[in-house]
């Protein structure tokens, strides 16, 4: 199996029909009797899931979501790229056109009274009464969940807005609140009980540096206690550090999805070589014949796509005769990865 | 306080093997509770209730305006039962509602049932609440009562507020019925209490067709509109003679009915019948409004 | 996949996706059912409003027959029936459309256009109530022997009709005789399918051919129908059917079809559902309420009806008195053309008493018992005209002008009002009425 990507393909992803290379976790097999997944259990999976809107506009374009257990799962897309449509498929909100899905192992829509008050949800922005209070409008959730206890209500009302810091504000009407503090409230509405899983739709929404990094810690928290964590953000690199896993969206389908080191992993590093000026020609001449491609010269400094072990290349240019000022090895980032699939950039900004 | 500061019970927390526990069991009385959150919710908030207010103030008013001028030479004078108000405060009761009946009180029932579904879905509180789960059937059903317990509560407000002033301004007595007969005041209370009980319940197709024109849309106040415009154009509709043969049933076509109850014999076949197309009413949109809610994609 | 595939990549895509990834259709199937839900209940709603109202039209057969002869026999001789009911009259008179349920409160004068309700009840003697009902009004004539009231709820005001100290004791005297005498006239009375049956029928057999028609259903209850043709072509009456209940041979219904529209009866007037059990006493009980406007009428008792008929054979009208001058009737039977002179018009479609008094014996047997009942109608009921509406824009409206005078025509009735103050009245052509003019 080839490695080398060009590192310039742009749209080689989006430009084609059907699942653009989804990229399938190597330890999961398939029994051959069932074709149930085995080998790793999945909180989220889907097939096929497709969402074609009346104007005939196509928001998903048969994905395969897979989602294991315990894992924080990166949902990673620009804005309009599927992950909301794609949520509210999982959650039962909207009615997918084709395809399945199933969370926790059972399907939906149909198992929504059984799975949805195990799972923890935060859909495109927080929303509640602006009349109400935060904690008459968790009140409110708590009392709509036909399996939740009254006579606690109110110990897991105070504990949810304890948590995510509201407590001070918890008399306050919604309408008074910041952003942040809107923010907040919704995470503390996914935390209201104990859950299996957790699905964030952009939980870092208005949120300010200090708030992200609140909510990364959460996840991290909640993961950590076997929580699995379903986390969309079109702002990666706000969620990228606590990602166990990875999947990309761009104009309704998925790209790719894997483990977040295997995927970065895999694609082709850049070898950047530093030399002297005027061994430089040389130095290209001896990349270029090891087969490295798409070299780029700056001066003394020399990238190439690494095609090839990185020793091969030190060693060839040593024997060479090359004077070797320094080799590096640039591993690509997510985002790097992104724009390599997709050829659009991630809103780095806020 | 940061949210990575807050106490984190971690006991609370599923452990890793937990993901793998049974599907939590329902609570008994889930409905009620659900229920007595949304009437809090409904009665509430503010808006509702200076609608409700607003509504008490109308028997006032007449009956303020009715008290002023009794002397002069519009005293006695008006359409329906305002004239009888001086002779019998318990009038006020009919009057008041006869005069709320044609728009006040749509409107009412345009507000409370284009909001129910409509006006969650504008804020966003749909999907959370759907997420909770709330199975959409039992959310309709909710919604649905809640808005008719709101509907029955402004009906109430007017007729008590009605009997009071109008006990208060002109006093009780024997009442005389639209048959010339005169009945005592226990009967005559009775009627009355009959009169508000059908003008309430001449209400619920209207509530129907609310919830169902609210589960079409993400803009409240389109339902809303949208319901009075049906009572308005029934009313419309009923005046037209070469449509009698849809008059019986048109939505508004047998609320005046209630006047039987002002009637020697109380004809409780007409009511019945008045009732029946309510029904009606009820069971088709009622039958639409959840083939379209529980079918529906919520993209609010 | 192609070359440059991730090396993450297993072979399992392709399985993963179809083995347990089953195409959802069954979600589609399910929401098309959902939508079949209400229309299953827009069905059955409408099959259980619409159900009864074929099967009473239905139905109606197995009866035996029985000729025209008996049938108006077994009327006759039928004795007054102890009843409550419900009773609808319609009229398609083929006037201009008059805001009559505007004007408000139940009135007379609605049952001109448009369809009424009433409420009846009757001990079978001499007493009675019938009650026309307005939306949210209703107005009463209620008949104690010698006595008779009417209310009116709009404007709370009782008309109480009373015989004269003499009549009264006369009254007493012929109820000894006869057990019952004949019930005062009262202005603004109310139309029952008895009082119509009873007028066509009287002199049916004179003037018209009787048929029977087939059997039918009236508020429930099996009844047999009379048809009375008129034999006379000049008249706008195209027949009358009066349908007579098979176990009491009470008249349950009236329909007078005109020659000018074939499609439905001009007028009609029959139960929509009727007991024949005795009302409770207090229904037919009147005492005026108090802070009610009353009046009390002097009226003449009526005479006997055989004495009635006898006189108006004689040229006197039923009040007993001589045949007013100004009044010449023409033609006869159907075609019967009454000519009033004299008449001060202007006054009295302006609600002044005085032009009623200028209006000759109004009671008077014009042309058809319908013919009379309808002028009865356009008379104003009394001085104060009883009713809200403006008499002379509703005289403006309802005819119109020709070379003559004012016209108003009817499929059933016409009157022509002459400029030099005649009135002709009669169910027949307007044309023939001109002529007469």
């Amino acid at each position: 199996m080839a490695t080398t990507l060009p590192a310039r393909q742009t749209p080689h992803a989006t430009g084609r029909a059907g699942s653009a290379e989804p990229v399938h976790r190597a330890d999961v097999a398939v029994d051959a009797a069932s074709g149930m997944l085995t080998g790793v259990d999945l909180a989220v999976r889907t097939a096929g899931l497709t969402k074609r809107f009346r104007s005939g506009q196509v928001a998903v374009d048969g994905i395969d979501l897979e989602v294991p257990r315990g894992s924080v799962y990166g949902f990673l897309g620009p804005n309009g790229s599927g992950k909301t449509t794609t949520i509210r498929m999982l959650l039962g909100l909207v009615g997918p056109t084709d395809g399945r899905a199933w969370l926790l192992g059972e399907p939906m829509p149909d198992a929504a009274a059984r799975v949805l008050p195990r799972v923890g949800v935060l859909v495109e922005g927080p929303a509640f009464q602006p009349y109400l209070s935060g904690a008459a409008n968790l009140a409110r959730l708590d009392a709509a969940d036909a399996t939740a206890d009254p006579r606690t209500s109110r110990r897991r009302t105070g504990d949810a807005l304890e948590r995510v810091g509201l407590a001070a504000a918890a008399r306050k009407p919604y309408r008074q609140y910041s952003l942040g503090m809107k923010q907040r409230l919704g995470l503390a509405a996914a935390l209201l009980r104990p859950r299996d899983l957790l699905v964030l739709d952009e939980p870092t929404n208005g949120l300010d540096p200090q708030g992200t990094r609140e909510v990364r810690h959460l996840v991290r928290e909640l993961a950590d206690a076997g929580t699995t964590v379903l986390v969309s953000s079109h702002l990666l690199t706000e969620i990228e550090q606590v990602c166990s896993h990875i999947g990309i969206m761009s104009r309704g389908r998925l790209l790719a999805q894997g483990e977040r080191s295997v995927l970065t992993d895999a694609r082709p590093a850049r070898v950047v070589v530093t030399t002297t000026v005027a061994d430089a020609d040389r130095a290209a001449a001896v990349l270029g014949s090891l087969g490295l491609v798409d070299v780029v010269r700056d001066g003394a400094v020399l990238e190439a796509a690494l095609g090839t072990p990185p020793e091969t290349v030190s060693a060839a240019l040593v024997g060479a005769g090359v004077p070797l000022l320094g080799l590096e090895v640039r591993r690509p980032s997510l985002e790097q990865l992104f724009v390599t699939l997709t050829g659009e950039g991630f809103d780095v900004a806020r | 306080m940061s949210l990575a500061d807050a106490a984190v019970p971690t006991a609370a927390m599923p452990s890793g093997s937990a993901t793998h526990a049974a599907a939590p069991t329902r609570v008994r009385g889930a409905w009620g509770r659900l229920l007595r959150s949304e009437l809090r919710l409904v009665f509430g908030r503010r808006r509702n209730i200076a609608l409700l207010v607003g509504l008490a103030c109308v028997p006032l008013l007449l009956g303020t305006v009715l008290f002023v001028t009794r002397d002069s030479a519009l005293g006695g004078q008006g359409p329906g039962f305002i004239s009888r108000v001086t002779e019998n405060g318990l009038f006020l009761v009919v009057a008041a509602l006869f005069m709320c009946l044609p728009f006040l009180l749509p409107l009412t029932t345009g507000i409370a049932s284009g909001d129910a579904i409509a006006g969650e879905a504008q804020a966003g509180t749909l999907r959370y609440l759907l997420a909770v789960p709330v199975s959409r059937a039992r959310l309709l059903g909710i919604k649905a009562l809640a808005t008719l317990a709101y509907v029955a509560c402004a009906v109430l407000a007017i007729a008590v507020v009605a009997f009071v002033v109008g006990a208060v301004m002109f006093g009780v007595g024997d009442v005389t019925l639209l048959s010339g007969t005169t009945v005592p005041v226990a009967d005559g209370v009775l009627r009355i209490a009959g009169v508000a009980a059908y003008v309430a319940l001449s209400l619920t197709g209207l509530v129907a067709v609310g919830l169902f024109l609210s589960t079409l849309t993400e803009v409240p106040v389109g339902a809303m509109a949208g319901t009075v415009v049906v009572a308005i154009v029934s009313a419309v509709l009923d005046t037209l003679p070469q449509l009698a043969v849809i008059h019986p049933g048109l939505l508004t076509h047998h609320w005046l009915d209630f006047a039987e109850f002002l009637r020697l014999e109380v004809g409780w076949g007409v009511l019945g019948q008045g009732l029946a197309v309510q029904a009606a009413w009820v069971a088709v949109f009622g039958a639409l409004a959840w083939s379209r809610f529980t079918t529906a994609d919520v993209t609010s | 996949m192609d070359e440059q595939t991730d090396p993450t990549t297993s072979a399992t895509a392709g399985p993963t996706t179809d083995a347990t990834g089953a195409p959802d259709a069954g979600a589609r199937r399910r929401a098309r059912r959902r939508w079949a839900v209400p229309v299953a209940v827009g069905a059955a709603v409408a099959a259980a409003f619409a159900g009864p109202t074929l099967v009473a039209s239905a139905g109606g057969e197995g009866l035996p027959d029985r000729t025209a002869e008996e049938l108006l026999a077994a009327v006759a001789q039928a004795e007054p029936q102890a009843l409550s009911g419900t009773v609808v009259y319609t009229a398609r008179l083929g006037l201009p459309e008059i805001p009559f349920v505007e004007a408000g409160g139940a009135d007379p004068i609605a049952l001109l256009g448009g369809s009424s309700t009433l409420r009846v009840w009757s001990d079978g003697e001499d007493r009675s109530r019938v009650a026309l009902l307005g939306a949210t009004s209703e107005y009463s004539v209620v008949r104690d022997g010698a006595e008779a009231w009417t209310y009116s709820s709009a404007d709370d005001e009782v008309v109480h009709y009373l015989l004269s100290d003499a009549d009264a004791a006369r009254y007493a005297e012929l109820e000894s005789q006869l057990e019952q005498g004949p019930p005062p006239e009262v202005a603004g009375d109310l139309p029952t399918p008895e009082e119509a049956a009873a007028q066509v029928l009287a002199a049916a057999e004179e003037t018209s051919t009787v048929s029977v028609d087939g059997q039918t259903t009236v508020a429930g209850r099996d009844a047999y129908q009379l048809v009375v043709t008129p034999r006379s072509t000049g008249t706008l009456v195209a027949r009358v059917v009066v349908a007579v209940d098979a176990e009491t041979s009470a008249p349950l219904r009236v329909q007078v079809w005109s020659t000018q529209d074939d499609g439905a009866p001009a007028l009609e007037v029959g139960f929509t559902d009727v007991e024949f059990t005795v009302p409770d006493a207090a229904v037919l009980e009147f005492s005026a309420p108090a802070g009610a406007d009353q009046r009390d009428v002097v009226v003449p008792l009526p005479e006997a009806p055989e004495a009635d008929a006898a006189r108006a054979q004689l040229g006197t009208d039923a009040h007993g008195l001589p045949t007013h001058p100004d009044v010449t009737v023409t033609g006869e039977g159907w075609d019967r053309v009454v000519e009033l002179a004299g008449v001060d018009v202007a006054s009295l479609v302006a609600g002044d008493p005085e032009g009623v008094e200028t209006l000759p014996g109004g009671e008077l047997t014009i042309g058809s018992p319908e013919a009379q009942e309808l002028l009865r109608e356009f008379k104003p009921t009394d001085g104060e005209g009883g009713m809200e509406l403006d008499t002379s824009a509703l005289y403006e409206q309802l005819t119109t002008e020709v070379p003559e005078g004012r016209l108003l025509s009817s499929t059933l009735l016409s009157v022509l009002v002459t400029h030099d103050g005649r009135v002709l009245v009669g169910a027949v052509p307007a044309e023939t009425l001109r002529d007469l003019a």
